[in-house]
């Protein structure tokens, strides 16, 4: 072989033997496990097929809840993180005054774990002491006052505005790249030729930032999809099951030591990712062709 | 030169590998230095709040130069955490765990995990009504210092002589009192949802009078000739607490309370009742000093139950790890621990409990305790006696936090215990289950 082909893996070598050690091998074997009855309370691990896929998918209604509400936090929080990080964006590359001191400001929850985040907005929605309750009730807002984390109304909505709070900043730092990434020349010559900003908006900033929307839409599906760090601090499913996602019964089912149908569980998780991830690439792919 | 590049990699690649795994055994430099670290790994109420077991670790650490790592899980954390400690061969050398004669040996499998403390002397010192719950085909694997377990109502006297009410003995006195403490902007009961696992309890610590309703109750659940969702008794204790949510007896927005600001409701007089084990008068005057001689208790009356629902196997009990590599440390450990006046110092300075599961040690139960025992029918609480309970007891608690909310109903709750006790015995290949 060229000396120059197999220069390349001279380096990447390292690299792929810890993926695969560390990434493609264990995925493989929880694919494995899957089809297996694994649990902690017997060494044996036998092969039963798809039982468990039967299980989750046709036999139990509240796996198909967990599905529903990790697919609806999904849509939601990835809407509203795509559209207000590119509205802050828009606003902190406008000439904004100290836009860096903002831009810092918006981006600094991204760095907070979501155990601290957690905690805070717990604190913050305590239904009887909480921040937010308190100064409604003395706005003379009570009826506004809520259960904000145990109602059935309020808990997921709840959840999605923290979760969205959290991660619109790094979104927003995204658009910013893209967007000082657009040559001036374009809104220039639409300036010219008398285009206002909506036009300059839809015909120029959007089309033009399309490869940045895709990677953000991409991140914010698969990280929506994998969400359990903001259900488990704030409500940990409840009330009842109201706000369990399809990772709060992986973590379930792997605590109450049955291995298996949690690794099912993941792999479903994963063929739903990968689906969706795969089409929303190529859907967006097809209209970067500005 | 491409030979030199490729071995720089490999060198590379190595040199990641080893700082890879220096770094994941970093865990046990302490034996380097000659020093042995036991890590002992438990739920926040498995050892005293007080830090009793803290500190007389540091004194044995002083005798004999052998380190006791606390590492402390929050109660709705652990029983997760541990189950799967076990099962990757991370379990700390000493770990606690909750216990009952049932669920144990699935829980620890013993045979694999702990260490076979049978022929230990502190062994038979221990309580005979702890030993089955710590005990596995006819060997003994843990060590406890729990009392046997029983919850009463806490009652505020001063606001029952105000209000000339008397501690409730059916379900229908228990609402009107609770209609006349909420009547003085008071919270009746004292209810903590957010902690998972509280209001769990009626449903079983009133399990004696089901079966004293319905005799064999427990065995044909056991053998799986009924269902629990058949349990009428149970259901109405289950129908009773939606009604004292509905009615606001629980406060209002009671589902983000958590058990430990109980005491301090219960103390401010925010709360008129709460639920809590023999002891507590000293925990609440402790912080809140007059309280002191202000506190009664009664049986729980939910479903008009006036039996005391008594637990054998208390709470958590400490195994030594079968693979640790200091097994013989963890012995000497448990033998320091249990001779009679370090028992003696766990009972005194711990939180405290009024009994311990050491006939040598003496009870501090009042003449109160002792009278209304006596006045009082006992059984068996239902998740000590019942398979596939107690291990779906935080699972339930969600099931009631969602009834509360409303999104479930009683019978709901039922079916889902149901379902998980044939899940649970199903994957334990349970014989009344085939």
């Amino acid at each position: 072989m060229n000396a120059n082909k197999i220069y390349p893996w001279y380096f990447s070598t390292g690299a792929i033997v810890l993926y695969l050690l560390f990434i493609v091998a264990p995925a493989l074997l929880g694919i494995y496990y899957s089809f297996t009855d694994w649990n902690s309370y017997s060494s044996e691990k036998n092969f039963i097929g798809l039982e468990h896929f039967r299980t989750i998918l046709a036999g139990d209604p509240t796996y198909l809840l967990f599905i529903k509400n990790t697919v609806l936090f999904t849509l939601v929080t990835s809407i509203a993180k795509t559209v207000l990080g590119l509205f802050l964006a828009l606003l902190l590359v406008s000439g904004v005054k100290a836009a860096n001191l903002h831009r810092m400001i918006i981006f600094s929850p991204q760095v907070l774990s979501f155990l601290i985040v957690g905690l805070v907005f717990k604190s913050l929605l305590d239904p009887n002491n909480g921040f937010v309750n308190v100064t409604l009730r003395s706005m003379g807002l009570d009826v506004l006052a809520q259960n904000w984390l145990g109602s059935l109304t309020w808990a997921m909505p709840s959840i999605m505005a923290v979760d969205t709070w959290k991660g619109m900043g790094y979104i927003m730092v995204l658009f910013i790249a893209g967007l000082l990434a657009i040559p001036r020349d374009y809104y220039e010559a639409a300036s010219i030729d008398g285009a206002g900003f909506g036009q300059k908006l839809f015909r120029i900033t959007i089309p033009m930032l399309m490869p940045t929307i895709t990677i953000a839409t991409v991140l914010n599906i698969t990280y929506g999809l994998r969400v359990f760090d903001a259900v488990y601090v704030l409500t940990n499913g409840g009330p009842g099951n109201a706000t369990d996602v399809i990772n709060t019964a992986v973590y379930s089912s792997f605590a109450k030591g049955y291995w298996g149908l949690g690794s099912a569980l993941s792999t479903i998780l994963f063929v739903i990712m990968a689906i969706i991830s795969f089409f929303i690439i190529r859907l967006m792919n097809r209209k970067v062709e500005y | 030169m491409m030979r030199k590049r490729f071995l720089f990699s490999l060198a590379s690649v190595l040199l990641l590998s080893t700082l890879l795994l220096a770094g994941c055994n970093s865990g046990k430099s302490a034996e380097g230095s000659g020093k042995v670290t036991l890590t002992f790994g438990t739920s926040q109420s498995g050892i005293p709040r007080t830090g009793i077991m803290q500190t007389m670790a540091k004194e044995y650490e002083q005798e004999t130069g052998v380190k006791i790592d606390f590492q402390v899980v929050p109660d709705a954390q652990w029983r997760d955490l541990i189950k799967v400690k076990l099962a990757s061969g991370e379990a700390p050398d000493i770990f606690n765990v909750d216990v009952d004669p049932l669920s144990m040996p699935a829980n620890v499998r013993p045979e694999e995990n702990a260490i076979d403390l049978t022929n230990e002397e502190f062994t038979g010192r221990m309580s005979e009504e702890i030993l089955p719950t710590v005990s596995h085909n006819d060997k003994v694997y843990g060590v406890s210092f729990a009392p046997t377990k029983i919850w009463y109502v806490y009652y505020n006297k001063r606001i029952f002589a105000e209000l000339g009410i008397e501690p409730p003995t059916s379900y229908a006195e228990f609402k009107t009192i609770s209609q006349k403490i909420k009547d003085k902007d008071i919270i009746p009961f004292y209810q903590a949802p957010a902690s998972g696992w509280y209001q769990v309890l009626p449903l079983f610590e009133t399990g004696p009078n089901y079966e004293q309703t319905t005799a064999g109750t427990y065995e044909k659940l056991n053998n799986n000739e009924m269902k629990v969702a058949d349990m009428t008794q149970l259901k109405t204790v289950i129908e009773q607490l939606k009604e004292f949510a509905d009615l606001g007896y629980f406060g209002k927005d009671f589902l983000s309370n958590t058990v430990e600001a109980g005491i301090e409701a219960f103390g401010q007089e925010k709360a008129a009742m709460l639920l809590r084990v023999p002891g507590t008068e000293k925990e609440v005057s402790e912080a809140y000093p007059e309280m002191e001689d202000n506190m009664g208790f009664f049986v729980m009356p939910w479903g008009d139950n006036q039996t005391i629902g008594v637990n054998p196997g208390g709470s958590a009990a400490m195994f030594g790890n079968k693979n640790s590599k200091h097994p013989e440390e963890v012995l000497k450990f448990f033998r320091w621990i249990t001779e009679h006046d370090h028992l003696q110092r766990v009972f005194d300075e711990g939180e405290g409990n009024l009994t311990i599961c050491w006939p040598e040690i003496e009870p501090k139960l009042t003449q109160d305790y002792i009278d209304y025992e006596k006045n009082h029918e006992k059984g068996t609480v239902m998740q000590a006696a019942v398979k596939y309970i107690d291990p779906q007891w935080m699972d339930i608690g969600k099931d009631l936090s969602g009834m509360f909310a409303g999104a479930m109903t009683p019978d709901q709750i039922l079916q889902n215990i149901d379902k998980r006790r044939a899940e649970q015995a199903k994957v334990l290949k349970d014989e009344a289950w085939q």
